[in-house]
């Protein structure tokens, strides 16, 4: 009963996210992260510059608006990221990156579905050059994973949801 | 009060000390501090840093008049080559599905451009060219600071921060590589208040409208080109001649094609003054000199692109006597990239008699590097430099104008090979090709050496990138006959080129 419950909330998330973003197939297969083309090796695929999308705000859970913020400062990463007591996903993107805006709503909804098991923090690296580059970030998106102020995953570019719920997964050690 | 008398004197007396050690012990911050982070600056201080020494490199943009700023990267990246270029290809776009209808696709209405789309979308991806160059740095292990670079002394170097925060660099070797900065006229009353420049174009946000635009070099027409394709009422004011320095035969074809497309030409006039209406919209008077009579029109925006200035004012070059050109404010160098004082270089847009290019800065830049290492002794090649002017038709050149040739050669000593052509996708598109043409410009007799090849057309800057590795390995006319084209091109014309001026034979192609 349990399991028909989480599928269908899981299904109705996705058509609503299906009404809300009408998938572009190209987005998935051609494009998965952005760059400067002209200073990346040809391996790279070209970014895709998606019209800019709000995030999701139908979701009024309170709880997820406290798993979910934008990093403020120096200050405010090392106490709401490294101090954290959850795992915290660092979601490094910038306004200019086309696949950032497909990957941030899919990341909100894999953290959101955790319910408060992990935090995710969203790191403008054009506002945060410092912390970008101190991480380590070059291509973006890029999602760092944190636990008790140490990096233990990360990937670059986007995922689907599937891959992002077992990448969330991971991180809270189910 | 007594601590801050303190605090003075140990200032003082701290960097006097700072100033005795380094000579002492010849200790420096950094090997090569770099002034200015554009095309020559970035790629001068990445290829340093390759071999082990330590490099800083300084940016900082100063605000236009208007108050655009922009991230790092020079003003090729941000106002000038990338988003000109960008905003080119969205006017050609609309010239396409113009024609596109003519080869079958049905389009209903009228299709129109919106400004805020294609701004937003160029901002965005030089915004990603920020952050690569940014990247590369960190990569390269170059230190950027964001800091409005001074020179001190020789080997020191003061950064500043918006907010006057001061940092001192000690470096054993000092670049500027600073670029320039557009120039607003200076007699024109309204003209700071009221016109922008090409640092500001780019980054509006809403659409410029109608549009004046003051000047007639390559930054002028391109400009002027890409507003009037995007659809908006475009005028060029002309006090002269346009393209200057560029093959005057060709810069005529250039802007009879813009007339002959929708551009206004104001040729021989000089504006007086510019006032702002309460409407909001500019009211500008000018002065036709062919006739003395004044005129005034009302415009949304008022572009002054009349030339452009080196950024050095603010360097503190007299206090070191670094020499600069009385004339153009621009830094004397030698071959080497060397100013007059021994430590201190300078190259790209800066450098007195340079042309003002990314190439040509981002090369020169690589072999300084090299140099300063010890690691080589190659110096530039400013010959044979191929460059392209992207108007509605691009005019893509590479060695001498007809002008300088017949100059340097006498006409005698020169033979002009030209030619009109149609480009095959104007046929089905019926559009005018009036304008299409070609010239080979070579030493008459011997071997026919090559002094300049000029074209314009489509695609005119990759038409020429290939001839000029042609042009620098000292092609002939019999090199350029014996090439085979390739059908069906544009670029096939110039392989093909057999009528000289000089037998006043009709030039037009016929076909295959």
């Amino acid at each position: 009963m349990a399991q028909r419950l989480l599928v269908r909330r899981i299904w109705t998330v996705s058509v609503k996210d299906i009404r809300r973003f009408p998938a572009p197939a190209a987005a998935t297969t051609a494009a998965s992260s952005c760059f400067s083309t002209s200073l990346q090796p040809a391996a790279t695929r070209v970014s895709f510059l998606a019209p800019s999308r709000s995030l999701p705000r139908s979701l009024p859970h309170a709880s997820r608006r406290e798993v979910s913020f934008n990093v403020q400062d120096h200050e405010d990463f090392t106490e709401r990221v490294i101090n954290s007591q959850l795992p915290v996903l660092i979601d490094f993107h910038a306004q200019w990156c086309g696949p950032c805006k497909i990957l941030g709503p899919r990341l909100e909804k894999a953290v959101a579905k955790q319910k408060g098991r992990v935090a995710m923090a969203k790191v403008d690296i054009d506002d945060h050059t410092d912390l970008a580059i101190e991480y380590g970030v070059s291509a973006v998106p890029t999602v760092i994973a944190m636990r008790g102020g140490d990096v233990v995953d990360h990937f670059v570019g986007i995922k689907d949801d599937d891959e992002l719920d077992s990448f969330v997964s991971k991180i809270i050690g189910q | 009060m007594a601590a801050l008398f303190g605090g003075r004197r140990r200032w003082r007396s701290s960097q006097c000390f700072h100033v005795w050690s380094r000579q002492l012990t010849g200790k420096y911050d950094y090997d090569l501090v770099v002034v200015g982070g554009g095309s020559g600056g970035l790629a001068c201080s990445k290829e340093a840093a390759q071999a082990g020494p330590r490099v800083a490199v300084l940016d900082y943009v100063e605000p236009s008049v208007q108050g655009t700023k922009w991230g790092l990267g020079g003003t090729c990246v941000n106002v000038g080559c990338i988003p000109k270029k960008l905003m080119h290809q969205a006017a050609l776009l609309g010239t396409a599905v113009k024609d596109a209808k003519k080869y079958g696709w049905q389009i209903s209405g009228p299709v129109c451009h919106d400004w805020a789309t294609m701004a937003e979308a160029v901002q965005n991806h030089v915004r990603s060219l920020n952050w690569g160059h940014r990247v590369q740095l960190q990569d390269k292990k170059v230190k950027y600071l964001n800091l409005k670079g001074s020179l001190m002394d020789e080997h020191t170097v003061k950064g500043l921060t918006k907010a006057g925060k001061e940092t001192i660099l000690a470096a054993k070797n000092i670049v500027i590589a600073t670029g320039g900065r557009p120039k607003y006229p200076t007699n024109i009353q309204g003209a700071i208040e009221h016109g922008i420049t090409s640092d500001d174009i780019f980054w509006l946000k809403k659409s410029p409208g109608k549009t004046l635009v003051v000047g007639a070099s390559y930054v002028a027409l391109e400009c002027a080109g890409f507003l009037t394709g995007i659809g908006l009422d475009t005028t060029v004011m002309a006090r002269s001649i346009a393209l200057r320095g560029f093959d005057q035969q060709m810069a005529g074809l250039v802007t009879d094609y813009m007339e002959e497309y929708g551009t206004k030409f104001a040729w021989k006039c000089v504006p007086k003054r510019v006032d702002k209406l309460s409407s909001g919209a500019l009211q500008v008077t000018w002065t036709d000199t062919r006739t003395g009579n004044e005129h005034k029109d009302t415009y949304d925006t008022v572009l002054w692109a009349v030339g452009r200035a080196p950024e050095t004012k603010a360097l503190g070059l007299d206090r070191l006597g670094v020499q600069l050109n009385k004339e153009t404010g621009k830094i004397v160098v030698g071959t080497d990239e060397s100013t007059s004082v021994p430590n201190i270089y300078a190259f790209g847009d800066i450098g007195e008699g340079r042309p003002e290019l990314t190439p040509t800065a981002i090369k020169a830049g690589k072999l300084l590097a090299r140099r300063l290492a010890g690691h080589s002794t190659e110096l530039m090649n400013y010959d044979n430099v191929p460059t392209t002017v992207f108007t509605p038709l691009e005019y893509g050149c590479v060695g001498l104008s007809e002008e300088e040739a017949e100059k340097r050669l006498g006409k005698d000593g020169i033979e002009v090979y030209h030619a009109f052509y149609k480009p095959l996708e104007f046929t089905v598109a019926e559009r005018d090709a009036s304008q299409c043409y070609l010239k080979v410009v070579c030493e008459r007799g011997g071997d026919m050496k090559i002094l300049g090849l000029h074209f314009t057309g489509p695609n005119a800057g990759e038409v020429t990138q290939g001839f000029a590795l042609g042009f620098q390995c000292g092609a002939t006319y019999s090199h350029l006959s014996q090439t085979v084209g390739i059908h069906p091109t544009s670029a096939e014309e110039m392989t093909k080129v057999n009528i000289t001026k000089r037998s006043g034979l009709d030039a037009t192609v016929t076909g295959c």
